[in-house]
């Protein structure tokens, strides 16, 4: 049953911390470096819905007007943390060794992808959102931070350049080494259990 | 022609995540779908990147909670604010 709020999609930021706070949290968790910055980015959250809350026309839900506001959050936070730090000069990539293929572009022995059940109901899905998780903690900075951007909180690839400063090519390179090494590492962790 | 058209394991990996983005020229379509109908490996590749990416953006943290005394201080500042 739509309680009235539901209903006519009004703001109630009584009950914001209550009803919102655990699932903002949940999200923000695995997109972030630590549960402080989470935690942070929901304080924010609520902080700028309560400003905001004349712009809030009620033409989506309280719910997901809440998460567009942590997305935004999250993607500031990436942005001021890029800022922050000195400019990462990205070795060229392209002639890093490639674990994955041999010299002739084909797949290495020890890389070739095997067979894992796709994820057919929920108990699977859940186990695979959990390999992700840890398969994803285990990138290495930068790759993270693209996996993350572009995966968990699908920014678009233009938007990702501009956010971590970096050129479309570092973009393409980066993302083609966290897919290789996210299937590896998801493929590892299945076929273990 | 044939010999254009045949692009490598790693090439082809390469432009899936492209076709991902929608981002693939017409000749990339082309030698893409090429190679995807010959290597099985490829395909594998693709069919596993795109649960990965499926599965990435319902990721939780599901055994981590919000403390009960970070979401009394929320509270309080949230009070505090509206009644500023």
């Amino acid at each position: 049953m739509a309680t009235k709020s539901e209903a006519i999609n009004e703001a109630n930021p009584e009950k914001w911390v209550e009803l919102y706070s655990s699932m903002l949290f949940k999200h923000a968790l695995p997109r972030v470096e630590d549960s402080f910055v989470a935690e942070d980015l929901v304080q924010e959250t609520f902080l700028a819905a309560l400003k905001g809350l004349e712009g809030f026309k009620g033409d989506s839900s309280e719910k997901t007007w809440l998460f567009s506001i942590l997305k935004n959050k999250i993607v500031d936070h990436y942005r001021k943390k890029t800022r922050q730090q000195a400019v990462i000069s990205m070795p060229d990539l392209r002639l890093m060794n490639d674990d994955w293929f041999n010299e002739d572009g084909s797949w290495a022995e020890e890389k070739i992808p095997h067979d894992w059940d796709s994820a057919n109901n929920p108990a699977e899905r859940k186990e695979i959102q959990k390999v992700i998780y840890w398969c994803k903690d285990h990138l290495k900075a930068l790759q993270q931070s693209v996996f993350t951007l572009k995966y968990l909180e699908d920014i678009s690839s233009d938007e990702i350049c501009k956010v971590l400063n970096i050129t479309p090519t570092n973009y393409w390179i980066l993302i083609h080494r966290a897919r290789l090494q996210m299937r590896e590492c998801v493929e590892k962790m299945l076929l273990k259990n | 022609m044939m010999k254009y058209l045949m692009i490598s394991c790693k090439d082809a990996t390469m432009l899936t995540a492209k076709k991902e983005e929608g981002r693939l020229t017409f000749g990339e379509g082309v030698k893409l779908r090429l190679h995807s109908s010959m290597c099985s490996l490829c395909k594998k590749f693709e069919k596993q990147s795109h649960q990965i990416a499926l599965e990435s953006k319902e990721v939780v943290a599901t055994d981590s909670e919000l403390p009960e005394a970070a979401k009394k201080r929320m509270q309080e500042i949230l009070k505090n604010y509206s009644s500023n």
